[in-house]
């Protein structure tokens, strides 16, 4: 027969598990503030056109782009790759990219200035940029 | 023995805390490389802060499975024998192997492994940036036939504990590179920062747990290289903090994808499938990626004529 050590154990409680989440939680947010304070995020400057092909050759290596839209505050870049648009954006102190349909892109509304991007997972005014020159003339 | 007498993880937090402080401390003396962005490290402790709260729900099935297993075993390996130890440190490790590559070539597995590698950084928050959806996938089976064979469910417990908290110092920039004999032998930081890099030679590499000969044994090795730099996270990086995306991005894509699905040969390829896999192939597996990305190599190294 196998060895059994059955000790009479307690059914599991909400108590207990609050119990221990809480002291870990303040652990996490002590943790979080000190990586806040110590500044030691990447330095992501705004984007020129020269930097947005570089970040966007990484995720799309094959893509030849014809043309890049910059937002104002560098923070973003929309480009044309034949029928497709890629998109970039700041996230946090890293750069995130996502490609869509050109004619999507295209025919996105502008409310205010913003272009109303709908990319699925993505924060919606991080999907909202303030692009110069568009709308291009021909779309 | 069915209950382990200690737990190495919570023996172990303390360690954990501490070590983020001197990583962050050496960071910000300039004394080593770190890099970190609050938000992203909140996402990284939150996911490890309340995975033990889905794990809840299968809690009891694994426990009873494994005594189970147990209870049919084939030999019995004493508790406190060293050669037991010794056996499970390599069968352990073996099965770890085994867990990390299926969860990383078959979407259904690497949907709940998937949050580990979505930080775009490589610090010692990364490594408790863990599932909370892994045990829901039946992963834990491939434990099983460590019972079988004779090793207690305390023992196997306690293993996977050491396995886990080994794999914690691995997670981190600051460290460069370990002793060659170290490196040979050893999971390091070198060999996980290829294992989390994106970057197409680097995909799908590295799935060791403590000892790196598995990789080495199997063909999915890849040293470091110092000419190519890792760039950190999924091929398609997540466009939020929020940790609900970071938990469960993947599972959402997949229930589109079925939801779409015409027959179950596509039911198969979207749930079994590698990740990335489509029926027209039209999106990109890492085994194309890495296709492409030699062809792009070979190219660039033909001379033109």
């Amino acid at each position: 027969m196998p060895e059994f050590r059955v000790r009479r154990t307690a059914a599991i409680s909400v108590t207990a598990i609050l119990t221990g989440l809480i002291p870990s939680g303040i652990a996490v947010l002590v943790l979080v503030g000190l990586a806040a304070l110590a500044r030691l995020a990447r330095s992501t400057p705004p984007l020129d056109e020269a930097a947005a092909r570089s970040l966007l050759g990484d995720d799309f290596p094959e893509a030849q782009i014809d043309r890049i839209w910059l937002a104002g505050d560098g923070s973003s870049a929309l480009a044309r790759s034949g029928a497709r648009a890629l998109y970039l954006f700041r996230l946090g102190d890293a750069w995130v990219a996502r490609d869509l349909a050109w004619t999507e892109a295209a025919a996105a509304p502008v409310q205010d200035g913003r272009l109303h991007l709908r990319l699925p997972g993505v924060s919606p005014r991080l999907a909202r940029p303030v692009l110069a020159g568009w709308p291009p003339e021909t779309a | 023995m069915l209950e382990a007498p200690f737990d190495p993880i919570k023996l172990a937090v303390p360690f954990f805390i501490l070590a983020i402080l001197l990583e962050i401390g050496l960071g910000r003396l300039r004394l080593a490389k770190a890099e970190y962005e609050a938000r992203d490290t909140l996402a990284s402790l939150a996911m490890g802060l309340l995975r033990g709260v889905p794990a809840l729900l299968t809690a009891g099935l694994v426990f009873a499975a494994t005594v189970w297993a147990w209870e049919h075993r084939i030999f019995t390996v004493p508790f406190t024998a060293w050669w037991g130890w010794v056996a499970i440190f390599f069968l352990e490790d073996l099965t770890y192997y085994a867990f990390h590559r299926l969860s990383h070539e078959r979407r259904l597995w690497w949907a709940a492994h998937v949050n580990h590698h979505s930080s775009q950084h490589y610090n010692l928050s990364t490594a408790l940036r863990q599932t909370w959806t892994g045990s829901l996938v039946g992963t834990w089976i491939l434990w099983l036939p460590l019972a079988f064979v004779g090793f207690s469910p305390a023992q196997i417990f306690i293993q996977q504990g050491i396995s886990l908290v080994y794999q914690f110092w691995i997670h981190t920039e600051a460290v460069g590179r370990m002793p060659a004999w170290f490196e040979a032998v050893f999971n390091t930081p070198s060999h996980h920062r290829v294992h989390h890099a994106r970057n197409p030679r680097y995909l799908d590499r590295n799935y060791a747990g403590i000892l790196i000969i598995w990789d080495k044994l199997f063909g999915t090795f890849q040293a470091e290289l110092d000419a190519e730099k890792p760039r950190y996270g999924l091929i398609r990086n997540l466009g939020s903090f929020n940790i609900l995306t970071v938990a469960f991005h993947e599972w959402i894509a997949i229930a589109r994808d079925l939801a779409s699905a015409r027959s179950l040969r596509e039911v198969g390829g979207y749930l079994f499938g590698p990740p990335g896999w489509s029926p027209d192939g039209s999106r990109d597996t890492s085994e194309s990626l890495r296709a492409r990305w030699a062809a792009r190599q070979a190219a660039a190294s033909t001379p033109a004529e």
